[in-house]
């Protein structure tokens, strides 16, 4: 997210992408809205991946989910790599990508062999502390902030703003794809998926992340720049204390990568568990890290090129299967009551 | 129940008729078991066996009140002999507040451990107990390990009914329910389990007596034997069940809804469930301001931070990435490393290693020699380490601060545990730099989120409690507000904890 | 149980992989006691490309260090340099400046700039800086003294010369973004001078501030003079305080100017932006007058203001003629119009390259005299100060006033 984030926005938005956040969080609760319209009549204990089998039936709804399956294993492999990736523009020039992506696959392996809560209640405790962090070191970037590179902003900028809104709406959206975690995987009081504060705690750490690279940098640098985020907090000075805090930075944020990556990889085994009708998912969890990492290895061989990933191949599909591929097979079972 | 003996023909089982001999038996080579022979009323021809611990009954008691009484004619004269005798002694003929007539011999053995004193009527089969417990324990003195500043200064001793006498002091309500259990398949160790039934969870209740029932021990004579028999997880390094020496402390955590658990023998009291914010609690917390508490108990936060990552975090600045460190503090290191002929990684595991070997000289030695240890090693050893150019005094302040701030956790059981996270995370550091500091933070974090005492989650409010009640852990409210119960106790009539 | 072993024998085993081989995390290891901390970097142009050195901190035990290198690019020739022959590792990640020479800066500044936003170590928050008349590694190498390093000297100007008034230190992102925005930016000029050597530790040269540089322009950079930078420092809203003497009726009167601001106003006339409406505001306090001049009248302040808004109004006007004459928006004109009438520019279509020539850039300054700190008036050293009270003297500046 942090690595394409501002620059994305900024890319689409311009000056008055920092303002973009705000319809992202609109666009993001009305496909929040969506998708509980489409749960509401499921049946006690379906998840998502049992309501894509009832909308289609068992041959083409067992299809659909492999290729749901498919596709996240491929986004597994391409979050591992973005953070790789992260890592070593910002932190560790001289390391290999394939280092990061070996110990972040074995962590998230560790992660996804546990239960769902477990997941979410350690997400539930390093988010308010990534947020803490990030605010803090934020908060020592406000003097080099210039208003210049935030204003004016016009109602000419709308359609910039809606336009900046793009990226981060795509990061937001793929909040669908826990949903497949509900339902039958574990009791559903455990698995509330309040996804409100999640999407609100998102949108802030954009809003803070473009509002600060924006204003330290303005519009034009930050776009010819790869981390425009980390520039800005490369320079940072935390109360004389500490400086260049961009290996804290890059540190917290990895954890979240770990988390992710743990629940992408659950997610790829509950669908493996519902196409395969196993009953348990652990099975699944080993050989879809293994892919992962394959993805990851072999998504592209330099940076350029896994920028181009980064940048319009990865967002366009994820929005097709968030906006698309995932709810109109549900849309259509809906309509026509089969569930 | 008891072994059999070749010699002895009586039967011993824990059903067995009572009879002196079987008695004997029982207690053969017991060095402590007396018995005697006493004649009711005077009359020779009424005998009836006396049996006691010797030590664990009151000699004074037993011949005043149970001797004296019994073999007085004028009280005991004519008919009282067998049944009649002992209808006597039941009905307050002997001048003991606790008499129990027992059948069988298992009981009788029982009784006779607890401080009890027994009358064998061998014809009848029978045995009459009387309580007449020696006075000879520890005193309620204050507590040794939790110091208290302002506060009550009672705190557990050895033997579990003055311990239930004071928690019965300080809760007087007929709703506190103390069940006991006979733990132990050879030391027979009285367990309790202490609770305000209808207010504490019934689940929660029902749970801890499950586990504690099931206990398979020869012995409850360590708190282990409860700790690690009644946690969820016992591998986990984290405490998962308060212990306290301090009653105050204990009945608070009662008044919460907890389950209390006191055994004979050991000067503490154990809570459930445990949960990482009521290990940064001290009962403190409630006598001062709450503002200081609130800052306090803020403080203890940050000093978790603190001794967990100050060392991994200075490794991985000093090793990876020294563009955090500002320029003139960043020279002041360079200055003083380069006389150190030891890389970073190995000084800071050595000083690391070096303070645990002195908090553990300074814990075994008696307490005067313990203390010219710590001094010895902290101040002398520390600083010809220094002078001598072995380690660099950075390296010194901060394995310093670390075990400073990792002193300040109010249960030194969650110290240890962070203490043992510290090594692993210095290790991860030292291969992979702030990537593995982080990485160690996010299992260790992983790993207390799924750690769940008694169906609540470890980590509530921070985690499972969908962010509410953040502010009952980090902060405490003025008296004067009224105070929310713990949501994820559920107790009351508020339903059922998961289990 | 088992599963935990197995993973956490699987994280061993990475973290192992990771230690040991070559290609990891180890490689990005430094042993904190090799490390020679660079605070000034220099570059200038040699046969062979470029000729780099750094200036290191002064250790508890080593006097101030520096180190020359050359080759083809600043790159090549910094990467050498930093496998030091001593053995010690360089570490870029504490420079604080970077003094490129004068014949570097007419060709090579690109990469300069380039080295220092690309290069992992290096911040965006240092210091450039370019040196007149001379080479960066003799002003460097001059400024060191036998205790005292290069860095040092060059930070202690770094914080006076806002407080100077004679210029400002722009920082690599400061640059970049301008560039980015403008198309041109400003860098700020050093010079070497031979000083009294007052102190043993002191280097031979001092460093002196030498005006603005103009990054941008054709056939390298364009050297604004002092007048101009002083405009120019005005109306970036960067000036902080300068003493200044004015001659105001034949008095010297010494003023410290600590406020000037730049205030725009564009000006449109059908729809098209016609100029530019520029109010300066000047807050000064007297230090020190020499002659016959009397602070209490009225008139005579009058006088002084007047004598400071001249003095500000023909730095501004050169400043912005030279803007003109350079083609070059280093003022940001186009960011503040664009700022404060987003929409009219937006309308009128027209390009800043077109406008800017002919643009009707008005300007007027009002400046105002605070205070004369305890002494009102200089005292009558001649006696020719007729005998008044103070009273007196109140009721007659009130008159006046």
């Amino acid at each position: 997210m942090i690595r394409i984030l501002p620059t994305s926005a900024v890319i689409y938005g311009g000056r008055a992408a920092w303002l973009s956040p705000v319809p992202a969080l609109l666009g993001g609760l009305v496909l929040r809205g969506v998708y509980r319209w489409l749960r509401r009549t499921a049946p006690e204990g379906a998840g998502l991946a049992d309501l894509t089998v009832l909308s289609l039936g068992k041959a083409a709804g067992r299809a659909m989910c492999v290729l749901y399956a498919l596709w996240l294993t491929f986004y597994g492999g391409f979050v591992a790599r973005s953070a790789s990736e992260r890592l070593l523009a910002t932190v560790y020039p001289n390391g290999g990508v394939g280092v990061f992506i070996a110990v972040m696959l074995v962590v998230a392996l560790i992660t996804a062999s546990g239960l769902t809560k477990t997941l979410s209640r350690t997400a539930e405790v390093l988010m308010p502390l990534l947020l803490a962090v990030i605010a803090a070191v934020l908060l020592s970037a406000l003097p080099d902030v210039a208003s210049e590179n935030l204003l004016p902003v016009t109602y000419l900028d709308a359609g910039s703003i809606l336009y900046g809104a793009l990226p981060i709406f795509n990061v937001l959206s793929a909040f669908a794809y826990f949903l497949f975690l509900m339902g039958h995987v574990e009791p559903p009081k455990l698995t509330r998926g309040n996804s409100f504060p999640w999407m609100v705690l998102l949108v802030l750490v954009a809003f803070g992340a473009t509002f600060f690279t924006l204003g330290t940098l303005g519009d034009k640098l930050a776009i010819s720049m790869e981390n425009a985020f980390f520039m800005v907090i490369r320079n940072i000075r935390v109360f004389g204390v500490v400086e260049r805090v961009e290996s804290v930075v890059v540190g917290v944020w990895i954890v979240t990568d770990f988390i992710f990556l743990g629940a992408v990889i659950m997610i790829v085994s509950e669908l493996w568990r519902t196409v395969t009708g196993a009953k348990r998912r652990a099975a699944f969890v080993p050989p879809t890290a293994a892919l992962c990492a394959a993805a990851a290895f072999f998504i592209s061989p330099d940076a350029f090129d896994f920028q181009r990933w980064s940048d319009f191949i990865i967002p366009a599909i994820n929005m097709t299967f968030t906006l698309v591929l995932i709810p109109l097979p549900l849309i259509a079972g809906k309509l026509r009551r089969k569930y | 129940m008891f072994r059999e003996s070749k010699n002895v023909p009586p039967e011993t089982g824990e059903d067995a008729p009572i009879t002196a001999a079987a008695m004997e038996a029982v207690f053969a080579d017991c060095y402590d078991y007396e018995s005697r022979e006493l004649h009711i009323g005077g009359r020779e021809a009424n005998r009836v066996r006396l049996c006691f611990i010797d030590g664990l009954v009151s000699g004074s008691d037993v011949a005043e009140q149970i001797i004296k009484p019994l073999t007085d004619p004028g009280r005991f004269g004519g008919e009282a002999v067998g049944s009649r005798a002992i209808s006597m002694m039941l009905g307050g003929s002997v001048y003991v507040y606790t008499a129990k007539s027992r059948k069988a011999l298992g009981e009788a053995v029982t009784d006779l451990l607890n401080g009890f004193c027994a009358l064998i009527f061998d014809a009848e089969r029978t045995a009459v107990t009387f309580e007449v417990k020696s006075q000879q324990r520890r005193s309620v003195d204050a507590p040794k390990e939790e110091k208290v500043v302002k506060g009550a200064k009672d705190a557990f001793v050895e033997t579990m009914k003055v311990n239930t006498t004071l928690v019965r002091r300080k809760l007087r309500n007929p709703h506190l329910k103390i069940k006991e259990f006979s733990l132990g398949e050879r030391a027979k160790t009285a367990v309790t389990l202490v609770y305000i039934d209808g207010f504490t969870n019934a689940g929660i209740v029902a749970e801890a007596a499950r586990r504690v029932s099931r206990i398979e021990a020869e012995g409850v004579l360590t708190s282990s034997v409860i700790e690690e028999n009644i946690v969820d997880n016992y591998r986990s390094p984290f405490p998962q069940v308060i212990s306290t020496e301090r009653a105050d402390k204990f009945c608070m955590n009662l008044l919460e809804g907890r389950v209390g658990i006191l055994a004979d023998g050991l000067p503490l009291g154990f809570l459930v469930p445990g949960t990482f914010s009521q290990f940064m609690k001290v009962p403190e917390d409630h006598s001062a301001h709450y503002l200081v508490s609130s800052a306090l108990t803020l403080l203890r936060y940050a000093s978790v931070a603190l001794t967990l990552l100050a060392p991994a975090f200075y490794v991985a600045v000093a090793m990876y990435h020294q563009e955090m460190i500002p320029t003139r503090l960043m020279q002041s290191m360079i200055d003083a490393r380069a006389s150190v002929p030891f890389p970073t990684a190995m000084e800071v595991i050595m000083m690391l290693l070096a303070f645990e070997l002195l908090q553990e000289a300074g814990i075994r030695l008696p307490s005067p020699i313990g203390e010219t240890v710590s001094i010895i090693g902290a101040l002398i050893v520390g600083q010809s380490a220094v002078e001598a150019s072995v380690v660099s005094p950075v390296v010194v302040v901060v394995i310093a601060l670390a075990g400073i701030a990792g002193y300040t956790m109010p249960n030194q059981d969650m110290g240890s545990a962070l203490r043992l996270c510290r090594f692993f995370l210095v290790l991860a550091a030292i291969a992979l730099g702030m990537f593995g500091v982080a990485t160690g933070c996010g299992l260790l974090i992983y790993h207390l989120a799924s750690l769940e005492s008694y169906g609540v989650p470890y980590m509530t409010p921070f985690a499972g409690a969908e962010g509410r009640h953040l502010g009952r852990a980090l902060l405490r409210r003025p008296m004067t507000v009224k105070r929310d119960r713990e949501p994820e106790l559920k107790t009351g009539s508020g339903g059922e904890a998961r289990l | 149980m088992k599963r935990a072993v197995l993973a956490l024998t699987a994280l061993g085993l990475a973290l192992g992989l990771v230690s040991c081989s070559g290609m990891t995390i180890l490689s990005n290891y430094r042993r904190l006691e090799n490390i020679e901390l660079v605070r000034t970097i220099t570059a200038d142009a040699a046969p062979e490309g470029v000729t780099v050195s750094i200036c290191g901190a002064a250790g508890k035990e080593s006097g101030p260090r520096q180190y020359e290198c050359s080759g083809p690019s600043m790159g090549v020739a910094l990467g050498e340099l930093m496998l030091m022959p001593l053995g010690r590792d360089a570490i870029l990640s504490h420079a604080e400046s970077l003094l490129v020479g004068e014949e570097l800066a007419k060709t090579g500044m690109d990469q300069c700039l380039d080295y220092m936003e690309r290069f992992s170590e290096t911040r965006l928050d240092t210091g450039v800086l370019i040196v007149r008349g001379g080479r960066a590694l003799d002003l460097a190498a001059g400024l060191t003294g036998k205790e005292t390093p290069a860095p040092d000297v060059i930070a202690g100007l770094g914080k006076n010369i806002s407080r100077m008034g004679e210029g400002y230190f722009f920082t690599c992102r400061e640059i970049a973004s301008s560039l980015a925005q403008n198309g041109c930016a400003l860098v700020q000029c050093v010079k070497g001078e031979e000083g009294e050597k007052l102190f043993e530790e002191r280097g031979e040269l001092d460093i002196r501030p030498a005006g603005f540089a103009v990054l941008g322009t054709e056939g390298g950079p364009a050297y604004l003079t002092e007048e101009e930078t002083l405009g120019t420092l005005v109306l970036l809203n960067k000036f902080r305080s300068k003493n200044m003497d004015l001659e105001v009726e034949g008095t010297v009167l010494t003023v410290s100017v600590d406020r000037a601001e730049a205030g725009f106003e564009p000006v449109f006339e059908d729809g098209a932006l016609a100029g530019i409406d520029i109010a300066l505001k000047l807050e000064a306090n007297v230090i020190c007058l020499t002659g016959d001049g009397a602070l209490t009248d009225a008139l005579y302040r009058k006088s002084a203001e007047e004598a400071l808004s001249r003095r500000i109004l023909a730095a501004v006007n050169a400043a912005l003629r030279r803007s003109r004459q350079l083609g070059a928006d280093f003022l940001d004109l186009e960011g503040v119009v664009r700022r404060r009438a987003p929409l009219k520019m937006e309308r009128s279509g027209e390009s800043w390259a077109e406008v800017f020539p002919r643009l009707a850039l008005n300007v007027r300054a009002e400046s105002t005299l605070l205070r004369t700190f305890d002494i009102v008036d200089p005292p009558d050293v001649a006696g020719e100060e007729e005998n008044r009270s103070p009273w007196e003297k109140l009721i007659e500046s009130l008159n006046g006033s």
